[in-house]
């Protein structure tokens, strides 16, 4: 694949990435009304998480090193945690949406960010309005 | 939500098969070589998702012939907007066919001609993300003054379908839960509909020697001294004791229930009931009250250590950061406690009973 485009196609899933954990972050609110006073610490770290992925998404889209970096740890960290949940014998959910989800979207985000042309390209700052 | 529909699983099979092969026609595809990789990526998740969609009119075509019609349409128009990349609209045409798919499917959750599961919402993730390239500019692509507004609408729309969609669809899966799923995330044991007197007087019998067996329990002390301690938040209307002593057995014995329920009420804890559950997930206990005393697995919830708190997993299967997605064990709950709405095998406690209950 033409590399040039490959930070905005990782932009793209970032921000998928971000909406879903969003997502999550709202689905605890309603739990926290219900007297699950944690959930809305983890409903904080969700939102937090989003922002930031949302944020070094576009970072990577201006081709900032620093940002290619933490997105790959990211990704490798959730790639991990996720395969963990699925070996371990906890009753995860294995089904299509989780694996895409949870194990195809950091494997693309990888994929996309990885290599020498990335390295190469990231070591260039390019303004996004071309 | 999390199942997959036995009529649907056709779709999930035909859309992995088409995968690679769309992404070895892409490859020897001049057109679409000189493209951006975006578009090439876009290009072959339509043409997955348009698979798709043809595979399920078989399936249909008999039962639902409007809806064959539109998977026909949408099958069709992917797998043609997938292979015209070079066509002058095909950047608008793409993104309206896959906002247009999206709200279609919302629409048929919510109207309830389709129940979601996991190969509607697979399929939506396909297209999600197929959007998103559509929509995304990539540096040297013209016409330059186009750009921000495909930002723009990258920015706001995705995000904006996506919570959408997610929202739509969990909504109308909490409302309108199918027969075997009494609440989201709780499975319950396949039984007969009907039950006959024996089970009716089994079930009679094991009320009664539950009710008899935990009466000691209704003081909280004894339970404590006998093994029972808090599973959870005691700032809840109700919290589960587990005894770590019965985790293994005996099943389903009224003298050892594996936990007990109290209601967290001003004046200490109230006892509700017991509740006896399997050792392994995915096993289900003795039943010998048949429908009546139908054992039910929690599936697809959020579990935390901080605070030992549950939340529910989304319908795009993730937790709150900090929670793990896990399944607990088949249980059966036997409440003392009068549970107008359910009986006394119920899944759930009625919570105006626990509220009254806190204000005796």
């Amino acid at each position: 694949m033409n590399a040039s485009s490959r930070p905005e196609a990782a932009f793209v899933i970032l921000l998928m990435q971000a909406t879903f954990w969003f997502l999550a972050g709202a689905s605890a609110l309603p739990f926290v009304l219900g007297g699950e006073v944690y959930m809305l610490l983890l409903a904080a770290f969700s939102f937090a998480l989003a922002g930031f992925t949302v944020w070094s998404g576009m970072e990577v889209v201006w081709r900032r090193g620093w940002a290619r970096r933490a997105v790959l740890v990211l990704e490798w960290i959730c790639l991990m945690g996720s395969l963990l949940m699925l070996v371990l014998p906890i009753g995860a959910n294995r089904g299509p949406v989780s694996l895409l989800v949870n194990v195809a979207l950091p494997i693309a985000v990888i994929l996309l960010l990885h290599g020498k042309a990335m390295r190469d390209q990231f070591g260039i700052r390019r303004s996004v309005t071309g | 939500m999390y199942d997959i529909a036995p009529t649907h699983a056709i779709g999930l099979y035909a859309g992995l098969i088409a995968l690679p092969l769309a992404i070895l026609a892409l490859r020897r595809s001049r057109n679409h070589r000189k493209q951006p990789g975006t578009v090439q990526i876009a290009c072959v998740l339509m043409a997955v998702t348009g698979v798709v969609h043809l595979a399920l009119i078989p399936h249909h075509l008999a039962s639902d012939p409007l809806t064959s019609v539109l998977f026909l349409f949408n099958g069709v128009a992917f797998l043609t907007l997938a292979v015209a990349v070079r066509w002058r609209w095909w950047r608008l045409s793409s993104a309206a066919l896959l906002v247009a798919t999206i709200l279609g499917y919302l629409f048929y959750v919510d109207f309830r001609l389709e129940g979601p599961d996991q190969v509607g919402l697979a399929t939506k993730v396909i297209e999600l993300a197929a959007l998103g390239m559509v929509l995304v500019p990539v540096p040297n692509e013209k016409p330059l003054r186009d750009r921000p507004w495909y930002w723009a609408l990258l920015a706001s729309g995705l995000p904006a379908l996506i919570l959408v969609s997610g929202a739509g669809v969990w909504i109308e899966a909490l409302a309108h839960p199918d027969p075997r799923h009494v609440h989201a995330g709780a499975t319950l044991q396949s039984t007969n509909v009907v039950p006959t007197s024996g089970q009716q007087d089994a079930a009679a019998t094991l009320y009664e020697q539950t009710a008899a067996a935990i009466v000691p329990y209704e003081d909280w002390h004894q339970a404590w001294a006998a093994g029972y301690r808090p599973a959870g938040s005691t700032d809840m209307p109700s919290t589960h004791w587990f005894n770590k002593a019965y985790e293994k057995g005996p099943v389903l014995d009224p003298h050892h229930p594996q936990g007990l329920v109290y209601a967290n009420t001003h004046h200490g804890p109230v006892l509700l009931g017991a509740m006896f559950q399997m050792q392994r997930i995915g096993a289900f206990g003795p039943d010998p009250g048949g429908p009546l005393t139908a054992w039910h697995q929690h599936e697809n919830i959020c579990f935390t250590l901080i605070g030992l708190e549950f939340s529910l997993m989304t319908p795009y299967s993730t937790c709150p950061l900090g929670a793990i997605d896990v399944t607990a064990p088949a249980m059966l709950h036997v409440w003392i406690v009068d549970n107008p709405k359910g009986g006394p095998f119920a899944v759930d406690i009625d919570p105006s009973v626990v509220a009254a209950i806190d204000r005796t």
